[in-house]
């Protein structure tokens, strides 16, 4: 490719990204330090922490993030040394489907984990069946204990991130180094706390951060639980008075300076310490066969993992078949009914059709702008191709909802980006944020890609006569087309069930994609929450059917996109 | 320190045998060698003294005590791995530490020891340094501090050298034998470098494909190989098939008709007499022969030239038997260099150079 296009190439993207991410940040961050007359001001910030009802907020999805980020650690590393060690049956099989609870979005579950563990619900309908429990007084177990719900639903959702990233760290550590430990008179116990662990931390540090900033931040969750006291809530539901209220602003500051502040001191504490060194690998790790009985508690400790995680999933299943589900263990009568009503519901078709709409176009920028940084930073030598590259990785570090209010903040009247509003159509908006958030994952698949591909392949075509262009068109660019391919399917998919920016950006009830039709849904009154179901029924099978394929497509590598 | 007795060890890696029936005795502060080509199991046999497998049968001994099923952390040996396999998230002198810790040594002792074992391999100074702050032989140095700081029952040195220069490599020869030495240790050494097995053994063992050929001293195992991958393996030679004539005039010698006329050589194995017409192999090494004359000997080989390699310190040629093989013929401290070229040169080896392998 010819110096100059590779230079448009990493100015537009570079321009692009000043326009979309930085900027938006930027923006949200000036509404939280203006005053009234435009001066600098700390007023706002310091009247959050001052505010107890804010405080508090920000200290519950503190804890919400620590518990959940434990949590998740606590179930993803046994089984990612299980997997990486041992031999067991179903071994292939078990590590997929560990993977599944990453796919099936959690704000759909919370439906599900209400109807199973409300006053009437399925657990305590089991319990008094089983005459565990008094009919007359059922322990109310979300009224009083919604905050362990939201950490269960998080942490059964986010283990899968930590998983993948503890699994591909130990399999990457050098057996040598153990075997050396156990030379020197080391146990298997403290071998894996003196060697093992501190050699896989910047990999568990990776997921970890990525689960903790995702759950600090987590606003479908707590919405459904109806739980208020949680930042990423109060700053949605502060949202309608928007236009003079610069508080919202203020939390969203305070949100990300948080996130980035616990990112940096885990980076700093356990991210760089070791990085090589190791020497080549010499001896090919083995998987240490268990015995049968043993193999066979491996297997069922994946899979009741696994079944703990799609058991919220399967009560939305439930709930969306479900005539009335009141007192029972499992509902008394099913009924398609409730998806024959979502179809025909005024909210439900044409939310589908913004959705697909949004996603598609998501999809689309996604790609061309994730091929071209992929480009540029794989396969030329240009300046800051690092920058650039780590830019398109960053907005897996932002939370979405601080992104959702830059782009609220810079298309305010007055404001020089204020035409993308579109009137009340949020249709660009929405693609950009959307393009934005799930770029980090088109960017990687298409980089992995490039990297496989090896540059003396479009040589030997330019060698035989063709243009750069024609080269990279005709050779390259069908070489890499599978993990494009499976990108692009991952950023629609995301894109179908994104929460935060659906949640802020969309307004007006012609123009909610999915995830908010589901919010609104649920919110109503008789059978809308089977409604809410039925439709989130139709969004995980659509979600399933589309990872399926991209993982068909990029096969084991498909862990390698969530990696941080 | 420990005498190592292997008793009919076995092991089988997915169905393939990859040690069978190996029986050994590796003596008190003894080097020993573990020589083959990649794939023999001279690691694997390494590895299962040092307990990372348990055998399918047999029996290890450590002196009287069976360590079979022994887990690895208890057995007390160091390791030198190929790899080092030094800790990156400890600096170098917490890594020389570490075995001291485990064995729950006062901080003062580790202190003390740590920094002798540092001293020992010219490292003193480097204690705080990060593994990755350090060269590939000062790597290598840290590897073998490790080893040798906790006073090991027994020393395993897993192709210790591979990763170096060759510069590097031959003054580690001399070290690691001489600090092995000093110490009395019994040492294990896995290579496939020849070389290496030569200049340092006490004694070693040649192994092909999981079993053990041939044991015994260097010039034992150079002079007299048991087999002809033995001849091979320890140095480059001439391969000659024929029949055993007769037991010639002198004792202890035999001719061999070949197709180039007949050849006077010695057995491998004194215990041996080929019965006459046994075919039979002989290996002759390429430094035997020379182009000048050897007094008492019958062993004559016409040929021409058609290849020289010069070497400086010696001369390679390769030569076209009338009527028979090539052969090679290296010549040491080269006068003057013949080309290669039409005419007929004659080649001669003593009796004594010729030796006789079963075929």
């Amino acid at each position: 490719m010819s110096k100059t296009l590779s230079l448009l190439i990493f100015l537009g993207m570079t321009a692009f990204f000043a326009c979309f991410f930085a900027y938006p940040i930027w923006a949200a961050l000036e509404s939280a330090f203006r005053g009234p007359d435009h001066q600098f001001t700390l007023e706002y910030v310091s009247e959050v922490f001052l505010n107890e009802l804010y405080r508090d907020g920000l200290w519950n999805s503190f804890i919400i993030a620590v518990w959940t980020t434990l949590g998740a650690l606590c179930l993803a590393l046994p089984l990612a040394v299980c997997y990486v060690r041992f031999a067991f049956p179903g071994r292939a099989l078990m590590n997929s489907l560990v993977l599944i609870p990453m796919i099936l979005p959690p704000f759909v579950g919370a439906i599900g984990i209400k109807a199973m563990l409300g006053q009437a619900g399925a657990l305590n309908s089991l319990l008094i069946y089983l005459g565990m429990m008094d009919a007359m007084h059922p322990t109310d177990w979300l009224g009083q204990h919604r905050m362990l719900g939201i950490i269960i639903m998080e942490v059964l959702h986010l283990y899968p991130i930590i998983y993948l990233n503890a699994a591909a760290a130990l399999s990457n550590l050098d057996p040598a180094l153990e075997e050396a430990a156990a030379n020197m008179g080391c146990n298997a116990w403290s071998r894996f706390w003196r060697v093992t662990l501190p050699l896989i931390m910047p990999g568990i540090f990776a997921g970890g951060t990525i689960v903790f900033v995702w759950s600090f931040t987590e606003m479908g969750v707590p919405l459904l639980f109806d739980y208020d006291r949680v930042t990423a809530v109060q700053i949605f539901r502060s949202i309608n008075d928007l236009s003079g209220n610069p508080f919202p602003y203020a939390l969203v500051a305070v949100m990300l300076v948080f996130s980035t502040l616990f990112y940096l001191t885990g980076k700093l504490f356990f991210g760089s310490a070791n990085s090589g060194g190791g020497g080549r690998a010499t001896t090919g790790r083995e998987t240490i066969p268990l015995p049968s009985g043993l193999g066979w508690v491996c297997t069922a400790f994946f899979a009741g993992v696994t079944f703990l995680a799609v058991l919220p999933h399967l009560g939305v299943v439930l709930l969306s078949v479900s005539k009335d589900w009141y007192g029972t263990v499992i509902p008394h009568a099913l009924t398609l009914e409730h998806y024959r009503n979502a179809l025909g519901h005024e909210l439900t078709l044409s939310s589908i059709a913004n959705s697909l709409k949004y996603s598609t176009l998501a999809m689309l920028v996604a790609l061309v702008l994730g091929i071209g940084v992929a480009y540029v930073s794989v396969r030329t030598r240009i300046w800051g191709r690092q920058i650039l590259d780590a830019m398109a990785m960053l907005p897996l570090a932002v939370p979405g909802i601080v992104l959702a209010f830059g782009y609220l903040a810079m298309t305010r009247e007055g404001q020089p980006f204020h035409w993308l509003m579109l009137g009340e159509d949020p249709l660009l908006l929405l693609v950009i944020a959307y393009a934005v958030r799930r770029l980090p994952y088109v960017v990687r698949s298409a980089a992995a890609g490039f990297q496989q591909v090896s540059p003396t392949l479009e040589e030997a075509a330019q060698n035989l006569g063709a243009r750069p262009e024609k080269a990279l068109w005709r050779i390259t660019l069908p070489l890499v087309a599978p993990n494009l391919v499976a990108g692009a399917l991952l950023a629609f998919s995301f894109a179908m069930l994104e929460v935060s920016d659906s949640m802020i950006l969309a307004q007006q009830a012609t123009y909610f994609p999915i995830t908010k039709a589901i919010y609104s849904l649920v919110l109503s009154l008789g059978s809308g929450p089977n409604l809410a179901s039925a439709l989130g029924v139709w969004a995980m099978i659509f979600l399933a059917v589309t990872i399926l394929g991209a993982g068909v497509i990029l096969g084991k590598k498909l862990g390698a996109l969530f990696r941080g | 320190m420990v005498t190592i007795t292997i008793q009919e060890l076995t092991k089988r890696f997915s169905g393939s045998v990859v040690l069978s029936s190996v029986n050994l005795q590796i003596e008190s502060g003894e080097l020993f060698f573990l020589l083959g080509p990649s794939g023999c199991g001279k690691t694997t046999l390494l590895r299962h003294i040092a307990g990372f497998y348990t055998p399918d049968a047999g029996k290890i001994w450590f002196d009287d005590e069976d360590v079979t099923r022994l887990p690895a952390h208890k057995r007390g040996t160091g390791m030198m791995f190929q790899s080092y396999a030094l800790w990156p998230h400890l600096n170098v002198a917490q890594n020389v530490a570490f075995g001291l810790e485990e064995r729950k040594r006062p901080r003062r002792e580790i202190e003390h020891r740590v920094s002798e074992a540092l001293e020992q391999v010219k490292l003193d100074g480097l204690g705080s340094r990060k593994i990755q702050q350090l060269s590939g032989g000062q790597q290598q140095r840290v590897a073998l501090a490790r080893a040798l700081v906790i006073r090991p029952k027994c020393l395993l040195l897993d192709e210790p050298l591979s990763n170096l220069d060759a510069k590097l490599r031959l003054e580690m020869r001399t070290e690691i034998r001489h600090i092995v030495k000093q110490h009395g240790l019994t040492a294990i050494y896995v290579t496939h470098d020849r070389d290496e097995a030569l200049s340092m053994a006490d004694r070693m063992a040649i192994m092909d494909a999981g079993k053990l050929i041939q044991v015994g001293a260097a010039p034992e195992i150079y002079l007299n190989p048991a087999t002809r991958m033995v001849a091979e393996f320890i140095g480059e030679t001439n391969f000659v098939e024929g029949r055993t004539l007769r037991e010639s005039s002198r004792a202890g010698f035999y001719d061999v008709e070949t197709p180039f006329g007949v050849l006077r050589g010695r057995t491998n194995d004194a215990t041996w007499q080929p019965a006459s017409g046994q075919p039979v192999m002989m290996s002759v090494r390429p430094e035997a022969l020379t182009f000048g004359s050897v007094l008492d000997s019958p062993n004559r080989i016409l040929g021409r030239i058609i290849d020289t390699t010069y070497l400086g310190a010696s001369v390679q040629y390769l030569i076209q038997v009338t009527g028979g093989p090539q052969i090679k013929v290296c010549e040491t401290n080269p006068q003057d260099i013949r080309l290669p070229g039409e005419e007929e040169v004659r080649v001669m080896a003593a009796m004594g150079d010729v030796v006789i392998l079963r075929k």
